[in-house]
């Protein structure tokens, strides 16, 4: 580690010391968004900040409440929840400055209906307001019914090189009507089937950012604006570079940037992982701790046959995450045949739920080196157990009070874990199993 | 060689006295090997194995003769541990030491970070990640932020319990993106308990299929990587690393690009060590079936590859994971050509029958990575060879 990259560290552990301190308890195991079968957009420009310490220009989908105001522009747009077979409408005026481009929106996988608007290559567009429109082209209403449910994107159908890459997209949840044949109506399912099951729920939309592009915007050198040198160094889960998604959803300093990224749960339980590719890199999300199972891709259970479930799932612990593409995966933990007890039990404890039994009471298998041979990270707590605690170097911020077990999940197309050239940011997140007794929601 | 930069050497012997006295009095290296009765290293349990490496740096070349700076872990298998920091400074390899297990066996690892002779500024930890390791543990897992990471001078034992077989890789995960392009990285996999029966006329085996299917003769690992010299020659000059600007264009397999990938000797490095030490030429006798472990670890590209053979590959695992769905349906993959995502391995099986003997080629299909730096012909590609039977 080179020395500005050693303050910087020492920077980004006092920031995520802050972060912590805001974590509430609030619904974790959610994913935050906006429910129902109407929704106002309105596409305009904003700003957001990244991890680097910059900030940067960014056209997004704001929403328009109910009272008629609209909030600021969203990076990504807004994660529309709607529900299976019930039509939804959603209504976009244009608020981009001028040579932005008209404004639109696609939804890949449901058949729409367009109405209002002016004329667009892939579908209607709400013109822009320098071009004066009259009152009926400044507005463009899209209709359909979800007939699937599952995890979907939506964005920009118009100059989609440009106003993709400067952020008008965001994520399209649809949920099951009904429980499936065979389920319980007290759990959660992703499908239209029992093994679709899940406890807990996670946004991952991946999405990208080059700098230059979005400084040629703000300063609208229009003509200099290249595709070809393309090369983005800024990249991003659910609008945020690490660590900034470690902070809560909606804290007040990322305004325009809502949603964070920081699944936790307990051993044992379903995590349902939506993951969208929205930008125009592949990025391969590795996912520590534990295989996942993917059961599902752009809002297709993998069947073999109608009403067959996810037999033709596929487990691994990277998943490519496709421009355009969407899968939803399920991963869970529980620590079996580690060949040592977790918790550090002794034999005559009591299980913990989940516990693997036949590692019950047996020890720890190494000798762990003294404290000063070693670097204690900002997430050890001191113990390799877990909820357990331990002597902390001074100095040491002490971030896993409750003593859980982070995994990173991150790309491994490692550059991408910086936010334009520092270290450590980009592509990274944490996903922290908690011991049972810590409450999570 | 076309590029040697004496700075590092200087730095080297000016530095490395007054450290290595340093360490001779805080060294903490400990190599812990439960049922190693004769201090040799060797678990007399044949069920316990125990390996030891070193995180440091060296030197290697590349194919067009440049000599590049890297970091990785060393071979310290069975040397003394107060002659682990002497003996091992400067002898990283390219990749790292391999690791083999059979499945059901416990393998107590244990790193010493040797410090970087080179790099006398970085006080570095390093840690050993095990990629792909079902249910692990942080304690093991080897990320420096929710664990301990061994300093300089010091080591620590990672213990793993290989119940689940498989392809994996391993690597150091202290600023993954710096340390990984620098070279940490390494293979390692699990054979199935299902090997030694026979099964279909085989013994050998990539996964408990019960069934053959993963069945092969012979098996070469094929790790997939590639430098970004501008990045190794900023470390190894003191210079504020590119990471915005990192690119590979020494694209590699098993850490040489062609035709390193056939030689079948040690690639010395300037200091006169062989710190690339895997072939990868592939041979296999006509009929044979010819298994590849093939991981990609680059830290900038995603890699594609196929072969001249002419018959299709199977790929038939992917995370270290049988391709069988959840009721076990088979869900194996045919295909001319695969790509690999960086963190992403496959079990691919070449059914050599039919195959008139000869030289054949396997080269990455991304044929501007067909390259060492701006040398052609070089990079991801290696031979087959299909002997007579």
């Amino acid at each position: 580690m080179d020395r500005i990259g050693k303050q910087h560290h020492i920077r980004v552990v006092l920031l995520i010391g802050a972060l912590l301190l805001f974590f509430g308890t609030g619904a974790q195991g959610a994913i935050v968004g906006i429910s129902g079968n109407s929704f106002n957009l309105v596409a305009k420009q904003d700003v957001i900040v990244t991890s680097d310490g910059d900030s940067t220009i960014i056209w997004g989908y704001a929403v328009t409440n109910a009272g008629g105001e609209t909030g600021r522009a969203q990076y990504p747009g807004p994660t529309l929840i709607v529900i299976e077979d019930v039509p939804v409408t959603i209504t976009l005026s244009n608020e981009l400055p001028n040579e932005s481009g008209n404004a639109s929106i696609v939804f890949p996988g449901h058949q729409v209906t367009a109405t209002g608007g002016v004329d667009g290559l892939m579908t209607q567009e709400a013109r822009q307001a320098h071009l004066k429109p009259t009152n009926a082209e400044k507005q463009v209403t899209y209709t359909f019914t979800p007939t699937e449910p599952g995890t979907y994107l939506y964005r920009s159908g118009t100059r989609a090189d440009l106003q993709v890459e400067m952020g008008l997209f965001g994520a399209l949840i649809v949920r099951p009507a009904a429980t499936p044949a065979g389920g319980d109506p007290a759990k959660k399912y992703a499908y239209n089937h029992v093994d679709s099951e899940y406890d807990r729920e996670v946004l991952y939309l991946m999405s990208e950012t080059d700098p230059i592009i979005h400084r040629q915007v703000e300063e609208r050198q229009w003509n200099l604006i290249d595709f070809t040198k393309y090369f983005p160094t800024n990249w991003f889960i659910n609008g945020r570079n690490y660590p900034d998604l470690l902070a809560e959803n909606n804290v007040p300093w990322l305004p325009t940037q809502p949603y964070n990224c920081q699944p936790r749960m307990h051993p044992g339980e379903k995590l349902l992982i939506r993951f969208i590719g929205a930008g125009r890199q592949t990025h391969p999300m590795h996912f520590h701790g534990n295989d996942f199972e993917t059961i599902a891709a752009d809002g297709r259970l993998l069947s073999s046959a109608p009403g067959a479930g996810p037999d033709l799932a596929w487990q691994a612990t990277t998943i490519k995450s496709i421009p355009g593409q969407t899968a939803d995966l399920v991963w869970g933990w529980t620590g079996k045949e580690l060949g040592w007890d977790i918790y550090g039990h002794s034999p005559e404890d009591p299980l913990e739920p989940y516990e693997y039994a036949p590692n019950h009471g047996k020890p720890f298998p190494v000798v762990l080196p003294p404290r000063d041979a070693v670097t204690y990270g900002a997430f050890y707590s001191g113990s390799p157990f877990l909820g357990g605690e331990g002597e902390l170097p001074p100095g040491h911020g002490g971030l896993n009070a409750a003593g859980g077990y982070f995994y990173m999940w991150h790309s491994h197309t490692e550059k991408e874990l910086t936010s334009n050239d520092i270290w450590p940011g980009g592509l990274i997140s944490f996903m922290i199993v908690e011991h049972p007794d810590v409450p999570i929601d | 060689m076309k590029r040697r930069t004496r700075y590092g050497s200087m730095i080297v012997l000016l530095t490395l006295f007054g450290w290595l006295w340093a360490l001779t009095v805080s060294a903490n290296v400990l190599v812990q090997c439960p049922g190693d009765t004769n201090g040799d290293g060797i678990s007399e349990d044949p069920n316990i194995v125990c390996r030891s490496i070193t995180g440091g740096d060296g030197y290697t070349t590349m194919a067009d003769g440049l000599g590049l700076y890297i970091f990785s872990f060393g071979d310290a298998d069975g040397v003394p541990a107060d002659r682990v920091i002497a003996d091992l400074t400067l002898k990283a390899q390219l990749p790292a030491p391999t690791i083999v297990l059979k499945q059901g066996q416990e393998l107590y690892l244990t790193m010493t970070n040797v410090g970087m002779a080179v790099r006398p500024d970085l006080f570095d930890p390093h840690t050993v990640h095990w990629h792909g390791f079902p249910n692990a543990a942080p304690i093991f897992d080897g990320l420096p932020e929710p664990s301990p990471s061994a300093n300089m001078g010091n080591s620590m034992t990672y213990y793993y319990n290989a119940v689940v077989p498989g392809t994996y890789f391993y690597h150091c995960h202290v600023e993954a993106a710096e340390h990984m392009q620098m070279g940490m990285i390494g293979n390692l996999w699990v054979t199935p308990k299902q090997d030694g029966t026979s099964i279909g006329g085989f013994t050998k085996f990539a996964y408990n299929d019960e069934d053959g299917s993963t069945g092969y003769d012979v098996a070469f690992p094929l790790l997939l990587t590639g430098f970004d010299s501008f990045f190794h020659i900023a470390s190894d000059t003191v210079q504020a690393l590119p990471f915005a600007a990192m690119f590979d264009e020494y694209p590699m397999i098993n850490g040489r690009g062609y035709p390193d990938t056939i030689n079948p000797n040690d690639i010395l490095n300037q200091e006169g060590f062989g710190a690339q030490k895997i072939p990868s030429l592939i041979t296999a006798t006509a009929g044979q079936r010819i298994l590849l472990r093939v991981s990609n670890i680059s830290t900038t590209h995603q890699y594609t590859f196929a072969t001249t053979l002419g018959v299709p590959m199977k790929v038939v695992g992917r995370g270290a994971a049988l391709l069988r769905g959840p009721d076990g349906k088979d869900t194996s993959m045919t295909v001319n050509v695969l790509n690999v995502g960086g963190g992403q391995d496959y079990d691919v099986i070449l059914d050599t029958s039919g195959v008139a003997p000869g030289t054949y080629f396997l080269y990455t299909t991304d044929l501007a990575n067909l390259s060492n730096g701006d040398q052609e012909r070089g990079g991801i590609m290696t031979e087959i060879v299909i002997n007579p039977l």
